[in-house]
């Protein structure tokens, strides 16, 4: 196009005043050409990469602090990777040959994750999944990207790690040949350098239902704080953390403003439901909406007369339930009294499930909180966790492997509306205290009899298809706090959802202070890199020797032309003799 | 790739012109403007090829892949103004034929280097992607240098006056292997899905016999008298 363009102007401009100097004509463009920078080339491959997080937690800067990366690719079977870009698969990831890469003071690293996680096997899963804090805690001064892999990037891979392998062990005659043959390959991304996100607002949203009869009811809170976290935000879909605990509060909002519409089982406790942000940074979200509601309004429900706050956290797996404490609660209280309703329900209705309280006290000299209910503990509120973990430390938590099914390791829809099941049964158990009125041990309250007084009946049962649904939404996106702004289509779809089911249902919204942030989150998380085919340096000498000699012989050639000349002259005359 | 790269691309393109431009004596005879010259008719000639497609030939909007024989046979028959054009560059200068066939085929061709290889040359070799495609590319102006001598050398011989009957014939068939050769060429590629390499070597082969075959007449022309 460029030249066609070009020949027209040239022609055009030639015809009206064809003795203008040509010369002149040619050599500008050239010129123009000149002045202008080396050319955007095609890339042999273009990709999606994700960034390693990059974020600051009271000061403490964790994950990687590049971006920018522009250098040639090697595999770890190299021997020199110094300000290369290292190339690893998660099928052979080792954790110490990422540490060797890093050490040798790599330019980059590339780590290319499998399609789907459901091929990965599962030690290789629970390996990463263990690691993943340890190469976040670690000082990484270069860019550490995730790709996704597909054929080419596969080739790309292959050609790189053939290439790496001889590199060693060749003789030049070897090293020469397949600098002619093999391709090595220019990692470059588009993006600019990270910068740190200012004012970044973590949103949280909260819900009510108010409890039948007077003013000073005693209120239960319900907490799950719904954002995800990984190695890369990009990649974190956080499906059993906390994606499973967030679908198991929806659904408690739903059954029981299903139960507070109606008189007869409207209770006497208020119920305030709160899906927090910024949990997975020391649940920032949650202390701030604790500050604000304890401190600076003279009015609010956490104020006075909390009888317990529940937090919900992974419960998507697994046989066992734990219900971790800070502090053992006290027999007559209504913590005690839902702590033995939790044993009766699992004891008498669900034999199969490990169900035990887990006592730890909070931890103020380290820099993360255990779980979320410390969060609440510290300021005097009795709080507890459930989940299925037994640990805080396990690496589930915090992984980009916690996606909806991988090997072995699924978000059983089953299991989780097991866990609602078992939860809600104790919780109505507290709140129309049907133990101390008698009721059997053993009977489920949300059953087809018992709700078929209800209109409709079916809306008060626990719907598996509906927690499923709301599941295949959470992990559909990935839901780090970074990538969660109050603008986004999830925090508005939490909220409608919320909406629908609860009262006086609003965000909240935290900033970072200005001069002391707790937390700093940097951007350039998903950009795009471009692996471009090339030759070392070698190669153009080789080929230039190659085009002078080729030169030489064609001056020869055009030098001796009256030989073939003659030659020509001599055959065509004797044909003719003859 | 570097610059460095595209210095090797450059000399592997532009260098040949040079030795022939020196080594044929077309230096000794001042002939460098008669050379400009040649050029700049060659962009007329391109110019006005360029208004008459564009004008009876409109894009042919056919099927991704598929090849248009007849649309590229038209286009390539558009070609025959090269023909007039080369004929038009020699019968305006004066002097012996191979100098007017030297001329006329240096202009022609450095034209055609400048303008259609200039450019890709210098925004593709410098790139950081590196690809064969630019060296080869530079290959192929040595060979489309040896084809417009033929072909002007050709054409030098269909409009002598005292040209022999029994020549015609043969003159024609040259001819018009020499302006439909990048049709054929690409029709070949296309049905055998040549590689670019073989696709280079047999357009190279084609040239030499094309050029052979033309020295041979030209040969046997100008002694026969």
């Amino acid at each position: 196009m460029l030249e066609e363009a070009g020949e027209e102007v040239l022609g055009s401009v030639l015809l009206k005043a064809s003795c203008l100097p040509l010369s002149f004509l040619l050599v500008l463009p050239a010129v123009l050409l000149l002045l202008l920078g080396p050319p955007p080339a095609s890339a042999a491959h273009e990709f999606t990469v994700y960034r390693m997080q990059q974020y600051e937690l009271g000061g403490q800067p964790y994950g990687t602090r590049n971006a920018v990366l522009n250098t040639e690719a090697r595999t770890v079977e190299a021997d020199v990777l110094s300000r290369r870009c290292v190339m690893m698969r998660l099928m052979d990831f080792s954790y110490e040959q990422y540490q060797k890469a890093l050490r040798q003071s790599a330019g980059a690293v590339v780590i290319i994750l499998p399609q789907s996680m459901l091929s990965v096997p599962q030690d290789v899963i629970r390996q990463f999944m263990e690691r993943e804090p340890e190469m976040l805690a670690m000082e990484t001064i270069v860019p550490v990207y995730f790709a996704e892999e597909d054929d080419e990037l596969l080739s790309i891979y292959e050609q790189t790690q053939a290439a790496s392998a001889s590199q060693g062990s060749a003789s030049a005659a070897e090293v020469l040949l397949h600098t002619a043959t093999a391709n090595g390959f220019q990692m470059v991304t588009s993006g600019a350098q990270s910068k740190a996100i200012s004012d970044w607002q973590i949103t949280s949203v909260e819900g009510r239902l108010t409890g039948l009869g007077g003013e000073d009811l005693p209120t239960i809170v319900i907490v799950a704080h719904y954002d995800s976290f990984g190695v890369a935000p990009w990649l974190s879909h956080g499906a059993d953390s906390n994606g499973s605990g967030v679908s198991v509060l929806l659904e408690l909002a739903r059954l029981f403003s299903r139960l507070y519409t109606y008189k007869r089982t409207h209770a006497g406790y208020n119920l305030l439901f709160f899906a927090s942000g910024g949990g997975k940074f020391n649940y920032q979200g949650t202390k701030r909406w604790l500050e604000d509601n304890l401190d600076h309004t003279d009015s609010s429900l956490l104020q006075d007369n909390v009888a317990f706050v529940l937090c919900l956290d992974t419960l998507g797996r697994g046989n066992s339930l734990h219900l971790h404490v800070s502090k053992p609660p006290k027999e007559g209280t209504l913590q005690y009294a839902f702590l033995k309703e939790l044993e009766l329900v699992v004891a008498s209705q669900f034999p199969e499930v490990k169900f035990s309280m887990v006592h730890k006290k909070i931890n103020l000299a380290e820099d993360m909180l255990a779980w979320e209910h410390e969060r609440f503990a510290i300021r005097r509120l009795p709080a507890f966790t459930v989940s299925h973990l037994e640990s805080h430390r396990d690496g589930l938590r915090n992984s980009i492997m916690d996606v909806r099914s991988a090997a072995g390791a699924r978000v059983n829809s089953q299991i989780l509306t097991r866990n609602t099941r078992i939860i809600i049964e104790a919780l109505t158990r507290v709140i129309y205290n049907l133990t101390g009125k008698g009721v059997p041990a053993d009977l489920q309250v949300f059953t087809e009899q018992m709700v078929s007084k209800c209109e409709p009946a079916g809306s008060v049962l626990i719907q598996q298809e509906q927690m499923e649904s709301v599941m295949d939404w959470l992990t559909s996106q990935p839901r780090a706090a970074q990538l969660v702004d109050k603008d986004s289509t999830f925090i508005n779809t939490l909220e409608y959802y919320m909406s629908r089911y609860l009262k006086d249902v609003k965000q909240h919204h935290i900033k970072a202070d200005k001069r002391d942030p707790e937390f700093v989150f940097y951007d350039q998380l998903k950009q795009v890199m471009n692996a471009y085919r090339v030759k070392p340096a070698i190669f153009d000498l080789l080929l230039a020797l190659c085009i002078a000699a080729y030169l030489g012989i064609a001056y020869v050639a055009v030098q001796h032309f009256s030989l073939l000349y003659k030659l020509v002259r001599r055959v065509s005359f004797k044909s003719k003799q003859q | 790739m570097t610059l460095f790269h595209f210095g090797n691309c450059f000399a592997l393109a532009y260098f040949p012109y040079f030795i022939t431009y020196k080594c044929s004596g077309l230096s000794e005879y001042n002939a460098f403007w008669r050379c400009v010259q040649a050029g700049a008719t060659y962009l007329f000639v391109q110019l006005c090829k360029m208004l008459f497609l564009a004008t009876f030939f409109p894009t042919w909007e056919g099927g991704a892949g598929a090849y248009d024989f007849i649309g590229e046979f038209m286009k390539a028959t558009v070609d025959l103004a090269d023909l007039v054009g080369l004929h038009l560059v020699m019968s305006r200068n004066a002097g012996k034929g191979e100098y007017k066939i030297m001329v006329a085929a240096m202009g022609w061709a450095t034209a055609e280097l400048i303008m259609s290889r200039c450019i890709p040359l210098w925004v593709g070799a410098r790139g950081i992607e590196f690809d064969w495609k630019y060296i080869q590319m530079s290959i192929d102006s040595n060979i489309s240098l040896v084809h417009y001598i033929a072909m002007a050398a050709l054409v030098w011989m269909f409009t002598r006056y005292d040209l022999p009957k029994h020549y015609r014939l043969p003159l024609t068939f040259l001819l018009g292997i020499s302006v439909y050769k990048a049709f054929f060429m690409e029709s070949f590629v296309h049905i055998f899905l040549l590689g670019s390499w073989t696709a280079l070597l047999v357009k190279a082969v084609i040239t030499g016999l094309l050029s052979l075959s033309s020295l041979t007449l030209f040969v046997t022309l100008v002694h026969s008298n």
